[in-house]
């Protein structure tokens, strides 16, 4: 999906239905527009010829964020200048990408787990110390002090672990994904060729069972998360938990997204996603070694000048 | 009960949770399991060619819209059924108060209103309107398996507090949650116990029964969509788990930090129409407000007026007492 690498994935041949022309595509997409007549075309292909099933999207959310809009506001996100990035990024030119629908998978479960933690209740107590008065005689005092007391809970924890959202798309890794999270979900449709109609989407090229141990494995971080907010006392460490997942569920949804190239300085190129959705924009911008070096020298000045006039002071 | 009272919207239950699914529904709105594509919802799903209605040519999904639309005459294509639909009423319970019991009532509760009111306040008051009233709410029944943990004051040793846990499961049944603009929570508080909600399967009235006076009744609607009225629901259910659990799990008598985890399974949820009378009375040239139950006129709350003149004379008299009881242990 991404233009890098376009050029050595194997191309498919589509007939146009409208003028009969023919189009080649990327073989992991299935929409596409004609380039002669601009007819959107939206290829339902049964299974591959290497005989990998191709899974049939559950859902999608369509797009709300027109291209202009998106455009726009890659343009000015790429103007809002990045501390650390190299001066070249503001004079960065944005080739237009097409929007293109992203596949994912969607994991659901229950999540029944076992947990065992260390909690810190706290509780006051005066002691008494021996200290210096003004006079400089010894003296006995006596102060309030916040002491913790440590008791082991184990316990029980049952709750479902929805819409966990893990990429089914080899071009385009789950952190990145995660960058312009959250979707919401509520707008999700059955998936409709109608809505597909006119972008670019990409095929699933992970599968079911690599999207259903990637959400698991994800889920399994939010449990964890959970946990660690149900635990009482005043502090409170988990020490060790066990999950079982049951009742669990992968649907394939395609989410909108646009993919904006942008090349600046001597050929670099920069890769910026926007949420179709909801229009959040990031991008993942190179730190300039020369700025971040002056920066550093200019903290260590900063301080060694700190420093000096401190000693300066005291002597 | 749900089958009975279920409508057609109802297609199926969740496999997950077992909480019945609607038109409409994708995936289970408690659980996010996905609902199974079944026949019933493809007849929903009409439209799947990429032509043009109007002209034939070809048609493309319009972000800005949010639907397929096409570029040569403009036209748009329908999609298919709303997401999120807003909510209906599934029934009206009816009305068991008529308008002189409601009357009646009112002069009645004015009249026992406490020490603190004018002594006049039945006499004097004047009932400016009195209208019926249907408020929506949703009614549920659910079963949750509840986990939780918490600090008490039970097994504590030098802290105050010590940590338990436990898991419980819960059967959640009739439960009211006020969708209601027009009733505050408070005035809902007081009159939805006495809703005959057990009675609906046999006579829930598809309209507002014609009984009653729909030139003057106010009949609210939900103003809220599906996905909305869900989290709602959960919401008062996860509420209502956290009270029982602070009151009825959680050893010892004082407790903090109390946490739930509510695994909700097999909610069924209706939405009904309350019927309420609301009555404004005028004292002393201001307004003020009572609501009474449609369905029981004992159940009624209200606000009325306060007479300063009785709170100072009890002062007053406090403030003698007071004074004299002094007097007579400084002079002894």
């Amino acid at each position: 999906m991404t233009s890098a690498t376009v050029d050595d994935t194997p191309q498919l041949e589509v007939q146009c239905r409208d003028c009969g022309a023919t189009l080649t595509m990327p073989a992991h997409t299935f929409a596409a527009l004609c380039p002669y007549c601009a007819s959107p075309s939206v290829v339902d292909r049964p299974a591959d010829r290497d005989g990998f099933r191709r899974d049939r999207p559950d859902f999608i959310l369509g797009f709300d964020i027109t291209h202009e809009e998106a455009t726009r506001r890659v343009e000015a996100w790429i103007h809002r200048s990045r501390l650390f990035a190299p001066s070249a990024i503001k004079q960065a030119k944005v080739t237009k990408v097409q929007g293109v629908y992203l596949p994912a998978w969607l994991y659901g479960g229950v999540a029944r787990s076992q947990f065992e933690a260390r909690i810190g209740e706290n509780y006051t107590t005066t002691e008494t110390y021996t200290t210096t008065d003004s006079k400089g005689n010894t003296v006995m005092r006596t102060r309030t002090v916040t002491k913790t007391e440590y008791r082991s809970l184990s316990g029980d924890h049952a709750a479902y672990v929805l819409d966990v959202i893990v990429t089914a798309s080899k071009g385009l890794g789950n952190e990145e994904l995660e960058t312009i999270e959250p979707f919401d979900l509520r707008a999700m449709r059955r998936y409709d060729a109608a809505v597909v109609s006119g972008w670019a989407a990409e095929e699933a090229t992970l599968s079911r069972d690599e999207g259903f141990q990637a959400g698991r494995s994800e889920a399994m971080q939010k449990v964890e998360r959970k946990l660690n907010s149900f635990l009482p006392g005043d502090s409170s460490q988990l020490v060790d938990f066990s999950t079982v997942f049951s009742e669990e569920n992968t649907d394939l949804v395609l989410l909108p997204i646009y993919v904006f190239a942008a090349r600046y300085g001597a050929g670099e190129r920069l890769r910026i996603l926007v949420n179709g959705q909801t229009g959040e924009v990031q991008g993942k911008v190179p730190t300039s070694a020369v700025k971040v070096a002056v920066a550093v020298l200019i903290g260590i000045v900063v301080v060694a000048s700190i420093v000096l006039g401190l000693m300066g002071a005291s002597a | 009960m749900s089958d009975s009272v279920s409508h057609a919207a109802v297609i199926g239950r969740c496999e997950r949770c077992e909480s019945p699914l609607e038109r409409g529904d994708l995936r289970c709105a408690i659980c996010g399991m996905s609902a199974p594509h079944t026949r019933d919802m493809e007849e929903v799903l009409s439209i799947q060619v990429l032509r043009c209605e109007g002209c034939g040519a070809a048609v493309a999904y319009d972000a800005a819209i949010g639907a397929p639309n096409c570029s040569f005459c403009g036209s748009v294509m329908r999609m298919d059924e709303l997401v999120d639909p807003p909510e209906q009423t599934g029934g009206y319970l009816p009305f068991r108060v008529d308008r002189a019991e409601a009357q009646a009532r009112l002069k009645k509760w004015l009249g026992s209103r406490g020490f603190f009111r004018p002594k006049d306040l039945a006499s004097r008051s004047r009932l400016e309107s009195l209208k019926p009233l249907f408020w929506v709410g949703w009614v549920f029944d659910a079963e949750a398996e509840v986990t939780w943990t918490a600090d008490s004051n039970l097994g504590s040793r030098r802290s105050s507090w010590a940590p338990h846990s436990g898991a419980t499961s819960m059967v959640f049944d009739n439960l009211l949650v006020s969708a209601s603009r027009g009733l505050s929570s408070a005035e809902v508080d007081a009159v939805s116990g006495s809703y005959e909600l057990n009675d609906l399967e046999s006579a829930p009235h598809s309209a507002p029964p014609d009984s009653v006076d729909l030139e003057i009744a106010l009949v609210e609607s939900f103003d809220v969509q599906r996905s909305l009225a869900r989290r709602r629901i959960v919401k008062a259910i996860e509420m209502t788990a956290a009270a029982r659990v602070e009151h009825s799990h959680v050893p010892g008598s004082r407790c903090r930090n109390v946490h739930t985890s509510v695994l909700l399974e097999k909610l069924v949820t209706r939405r009904l129409s309350f019927p309420a009378w609301v009555l404004a009375y005028r004292y002393d040239g201001k307004l003020y407000r009572a609501v009474i139950s449609g369905q029981d006129a004992s159940s009624m709350t209200g606000t009325s007026p306060f007479s300063y003149a009785r709170l100072f004379m009890v002062l007053g008299i406090v403030a003698a007492v007071v004074a004299a009881v002094s007097l007579a242990a400084s002079l002894s």
